[in-house]
């Protein structure tokens, strides 16, 4: 049945022309394979004739030698094709759900998995193919060999393949089982460690780590006990896979000595009858690699899924000096008919209890993200700060420069503007130092946050509770240093506080989704509700 | 690396066992190629077909035997690989929570990968155990078989093996590097996608998914380089095994011809010979390949790489008493590096008992760093923090963490009753001890709504709020004994009014309390200031501070503008 995957699974091996010369290697090694027992047998017949032959030993160097070589070209080959295969999945994707921007359809970790989980697996469609046609071949090829040699060995030996694949069969369904409750465990024992991870400090300033560690490796003796399990398993399946190879080898025997009797085979048949059972057996081990194709059809799937998605308009800007105005605009539940008309250069605060809507008020004005329905009017760049920066690029200087080109001069001025500069130049390496060694606390982040959002000297400035960690006295510095560095500007802000909202030209008060009240902060002060917003009702 | 050894040989008697059982697996390897060239020999060539059938059922009760035995070794090898992973994960949870200088709290991503390199130390200690035993035990058995039925070939054979292992032994070490280069670029991509999906609002926000995309194709180019060149030297491998598996085919048919009509090898033994090399010698031979340069590399990959995320825990030392409850910070210096700006300098302050300081300051100057002074969690790069008398980290550590406590502004909740995570730090309190500290703090209305103390709580507080959480691990302090508590921001998600409750409660306990201040509201119910502004620190009480700093009159000016008579300044 066609899977969705499937047609770009196609396009992935038809990219590339290295499928072709790995299966003409293929070819040509599985051939030397297929020779290689017969031309064993014929060298091991002439050794006990007693009489050395050189074309009969050039005969079997060659083949030896056109397999090993085979092989050699086969793994780079391989590597090549799927690494070149599942780096090209990887940029589509990952170009595509940058495009899908923000909100994303695909939760991050789900993300990350087809990028790094089904990527590989669907790049490797190339070689699994071929690795089972090379297989299927020379099992086919094998059991043609061993008719040739005497009928009656292929016929015992075709008796004993399909018992074979029942036997395989078995194993996948018994462990399934102990898989999942050895992976719930497992995610038991990361969930608690996490847990413990995030109270480090509590944990290192009591002195508890051993309590702790205990606390955390509770579920191991279940993990042991499912462990063990598959072990078990794995056992009962050993067993039977150790069975089968040698009743099927002397099967294959006991009918080459009756042909060695008979005058059909010599001594070195049997070798050679022995050779082919065991590249004929080759089909067996290739069950999992079913597994393996169906695995990866699903990931090809799940990569297609996100390639098929569609992305969403979102209304470009039009340059211009930082209006912004919504008409009868609608997203989700979130927002619910919102008309708002923002003049170029005030300072708007947005207030209201969680869950109002503000942060999705605030990512529609600036077409963070796109509305369901209504239209969003602005003119002018918007630069975005908010809560949680989530911080990115290779130094934390290059994190606030981050999808521009703004050199360190004009990073560094950002920097003082949001009032981050003294923090980051007591950094181990200053801006150079790379985000991953640069501990910064929640208010840290926001300036940097913020800092990201001044380099781009937008027309409009929206701040999604950008400052919500910083204490009072620094948020009053990063405000006054606002309105130095960028003089005029429209500013947005999302806002639990009541001195934000008081400094506001205009404060946009949202209740579920909609407009409840717009004016000064002083006018909608004599309002229960909204002095509610502030106080929590207290 | 030598943890993983010493943890392999305290489980020495399963290791034995897996050993012995693998002595079984083995004796078909050992008669096998000798039984089907005397089935040949004696049977079937002499016309003898009873013989020849006999012998070969002796040879499959061998089969079955040995198989008996690989069974036994994979039931047997949950002894071995089960308590290994045990040992691993307890050190490595034990090294992540014992080290509280590691300054990079490990994410939700970094505990992932230490779950899989622990998963894959488990199944590659297993792959080990059964690959390398399986070629130790099958390539001895062979070659002794071989040495026993045609012993004037064995050094023909034998030396070309040798030849071919000692050339891999010599490619391993660049072989481990290029594996560790794949890894090292898996995680890359993983991290660069991982870093850009989490954030795809700033990407979108910062209009930067050009850059996005950069960062991840540099990574994801990278792997697939390493890859492939990881190929080249597998390939290179492969060769060198390959000819050394068939050169003593070759060797034997090539020289055996002169032995069999001088009649020092019959038929059987040549038989024999080769029935050894092709179905027991080259397919070990493969094995060892296949499994050193894949399984072991990954092992020691996995291993270095956890080293890494969980350096071994160190222990704590100390052994004095102080002798009363004052704590003091004598000329105390700190940055957090040689080069960086320190963040405190010169700092000196006494606290007794019932003193009760604030610390304010713009964030990221270092208020937080006191706290970790304060606790003993960092020491100062000069100047010294003494308890009662004595250098806290002198401080025996049973009294220190029993008299000085700290909440961070990251709550710690796990999985359990609400009980054990309110008696975390005080072990023995009744339960309406507990009921009242949650009551001092504020927290029994939330106590009531979860369902009492015998309540369950998810992973991380799941279901609570922030201030919730933080209302848990307030009354979980108060329930303790501590002379010194220390609020490190502890009460940030919490509204004005319950943070002055909670402030209010400590403050009654009668020991020091110390508040790292999230609000300036705190500063007025402390009897002593700390400002911390980057330049020298600033102490005194509210009152004095206002009439004489024109900074802290600057801060509290700033926390109210509006001016508006129903939102004035709390009283003292």
């Amino acid at each position: 049945m066609a899977k969705p995957g499937d047609a770009l699974l196609v396009s992935v091996v038809r990219r590339d022309h290295r499928p072709w010369l790995l299966l003409l290697n293929a070819a040509v090694a599985t051939t030397g394979g297929l020779l290689l027992p017969a031309a064993l047998a014929d060298a091991v017949d002439m050794a006990l004739s007693g009489e050395f032959v050189l074309f009969t030993v050039l005969f079997l160097l060659l083949l030896a030698a056109s397999e090993i070589i085979g092989d050699a070209i086969g793994i780079v080959l391989a590597a090549s094709i799927t690494s070149r295969a599942t780096a090209w999945l990887r940029h589509t994707l990952s170009r595509k759900l940058l495009g899908l921007g923000h909100p994303s359809p695909f939760a991050a970790g789900d993300a990350v998995s087809r990028m790094t989980g089904d990527c590989g697996n669907a790049g490797g469609i190339a070689v699994t193919l071929i690795t089972l046609l090379v297989t299927a071949v020379s099992s086919a090829g094998a059991i043609v060999a061993l008719a040739l040699l005497d009928w009656r060995l292929a016929v015992v030996f075709a008796v004993s393949v399909p018992l074979a694949t029942f036997l395989v069969r078995t194993h996948l369904q018994l462990t399934a089982d102990d898989v999942l409750a050895y992976q719930d465990v497992s995610g038991d024992v990361s969930a608690r460690l996490l847990d413990a991870v995030a109270g480090r400090r509590t944990i290192a300033a009591a002195g508890i780590a051993d309590e702790e560690t205990g606390r955390v490796l509770r579920p191991l003796p279940r993990l042991a006990a499912a462990g063990a399990g598959m072990w078990r398993t794995q056992a009962r399946m050993m067993w039977r896979a150790g069975l089968l190879l040698p009743a099927v080898e002397i099967a294959v025997l006991v009918t080459a000595g009756f042909g060695v009797m008979a005058g059909r085979l010599t001594p070195g048949d049997v070798l050679a009858a022995l050779g082919y059972a065991a590249l004929g057996m080759g089909i067996v081990g290739q069950i999992p690699q079913l597994t393996a194709l169906e695995r990866t059809r699903a990931s090809a799937s799940r990569i297609a899924e996100v390639l098929d998605t569609p992305a969403p308009g979102r209304p470009p800007a039009s340059p211009g000096a930082g209006v912004l105005e919504l008409r009868d605009v609608s997203v989700g539940t979130a927002l619910r008919d919102v008309n708002l008309t923002i003049p170029a250069g005030t300072f708007t605060a947005v207030v209201g209890s969680s869950g109002a809507g503000k942060s999705t008020l605030a990512a529609v004005l600036g077409g963070l993200s796109s509305v369901d329905s209504g239209q969003v009017l602005r003119d002018g760049e918007v630069g975005y700060a908010f809560e949680r920066p989530a911080l990115l690029g290779t130094t934390i200087g290059r994190s606030i420069g981050y999808g521009t080109t703004a050199d360190d001069a004009r990073v560094r001025e950002a920097a003082v503007a949001a009032q981050v500069h003294d923090v980051l130049v007591r950094l181990p390496r200053g801006y150079d130092t790379p985000l991953s060694d640069a501990p910064l606390s929640g208010g840290e982040a926001q300036r940097v946050g913020l800092a990201r959002a001044l380099v781009r000297e937008p027309e409009v400035l929206v701040l999604d509770d950008a400052t919500a960690s910083l204490d009072t006295v620094t948020e009053a510095e990063v405000d006054r240093a606002l309105t130095t560095a960028l003089p005029g500007r429209t500013r947005v802000v999302v806002t639990h506080r009541a001195a934000t909202a008081a400094r506001a030209d205009l404060v946009v008060w949202l209740e579920n989704g909609r407009v409840r009240g717009t004016g000064t902060h002083r006018e909608l002060w004599d309002d229960r509700d909204y002095r509610a917003v502030f106080t929590g009702g207290e | 690396m030598r943890f993983y050894f010493s943890t392999l040989a305290g489980h020495r008697r399963g290791v034995l066992v897996l050993l012995g059982w693998s002595a079984l697996e083995g004796v078909p390897a050992f008669f096998g190629g000798r039984l089907v060239g005397t089935a040949v020999d004696r049977g079937f060539a002499a016309g003898d077909p009873l013989a020849g059938v006999l012998w070969l059922l002796a040879f499959a009760a061998l089969a079955v035997a040995g198989a008996l035995g690989q069974r036994q070794v994979f039931a047997r090898l949950g002894d071995v690989v089960e308590p290994l992973r045990d040992a691993l994960v307890t050190r490595v949870v034990r090294g992540v929570l014992s080290d509280p200088a590691h300054r990079r709290t490990p994410d939700a991503s970094a505990v992932a990968m230490i779950t899989r390199h622990v998963e894959v130390i488990r199944d590659a200690t297993a792959g080990v155990l059964v690959q390398a035993r399986a070629l130790l035990v099958t390539t001895l058995a062979a070659l002794i078989g071989l040495a026993t039925t045609a012993a004037v070939l064995f050094w023909l054979v034998v030396l070309p093996i040798i030849g071919a292992l000692v050339l891999f032994g010599l490619m391993l070490p660049s072989l481990a590097r290029r594996q560790r280069d794949v890894v090292m670029a898996d995680e890359g991509t993983a991290e660069a996608s991982g870093a850009v999906f989490t954030s795809l609002r700033d990407v979108a926000a910062c209009d930067a998914a050009d850059e996005a995309h950069r960062d991840i194709t540099a990574q994801v180019d990278r792997q697939a380089r390493a890859a492939v060149t990881v190929a080249w030297a597998n390939s290179l491998r492969a060769t060198v095994i390959a000819i050394g598996g068939f050169a003593p085919i070759v060797l034997l048919v090539a020289f055996a011809p002169p032995l069999v009509a001088s009649g020092r090898l019959t038929t059987g033994a040549a038989l024999a010979a080769v029935v050894y090399l092709t179905n027991s010698v080259n397919p070990a031979l493969h094995g060892l390949a296949r499994t050193t340069s894949t399984v072991v590399m990954r092992l020691m990959v996995a291993l270095k790489r956890l080293e890494e995320a969980a350096p071994p825990a160190s222990g704590d030392t100390g052994d004095e008493t102080p002798a009363h409850g004052e704590i003091e910070l004598r000329n105390v210096t700190f940055g957090w590096s040689p080069g960086a700006e320190p963040v405190l300098r010169d700092l000196s302050l006494t606290l007794r008992p019932g003193d009760h300081l604030a610390v304010v300051g713009p964030s990221g100057i270092g208020k937080s760093t006191m706290a970790s002074l304060l606790t003993g969690l960092v020491a100062p790069d000069s100047g010294s923090v003494l308890f009662g008398g004595v250098p806290v980290d002198r401080v025996a550590p049973a009294v220190r963490h029993r008299e000085i406590a700290l909440i961070p502004q990251e709550t710690y909740l796990f999985t359990g009753t609400v009980r054990e995570n309110l008696a975390l730090l005080a072990p023995h309190a009744s339960d309406s001890h507990l009921i009242d500290s949650a009551e001092k703090v504020g927290a029994k209305q939330l106590l009531d709504r979860l369902g009492g103390l015998d309540a369950s709580l998810g992973h991380a507080g799941e279901g609570l709020s922030a201030g919730e959480a933080q209302l848990l691990a307030l009354a979980r302090v108060y329930a303790t004994s501590a002379s010194v508590v220390v609020l490190d921001e502890a009460t940030s998600h919490l509204d004005p009014a319950a943070e002055a409750r909670v402030e209010r409660a400590f403050a009654q306990r009668q020991g020091v309390l110390v508040v790292i201040a999230h609000r300036l509201s705190s500063a007025l119910r402390a009897n002593r200031v700390l400002v911390l502004d980057g330049g020298a620190p600033l102490l005194g009480s509210h009152e004095l501070l206002i009439r004489t700093s024109a900074l802290y009159g600057r801060l509290m000016l700033a926390w109210d503008p509006t001016h508006h008579e129903k939102t004035p300044l709390p009283k003292r």
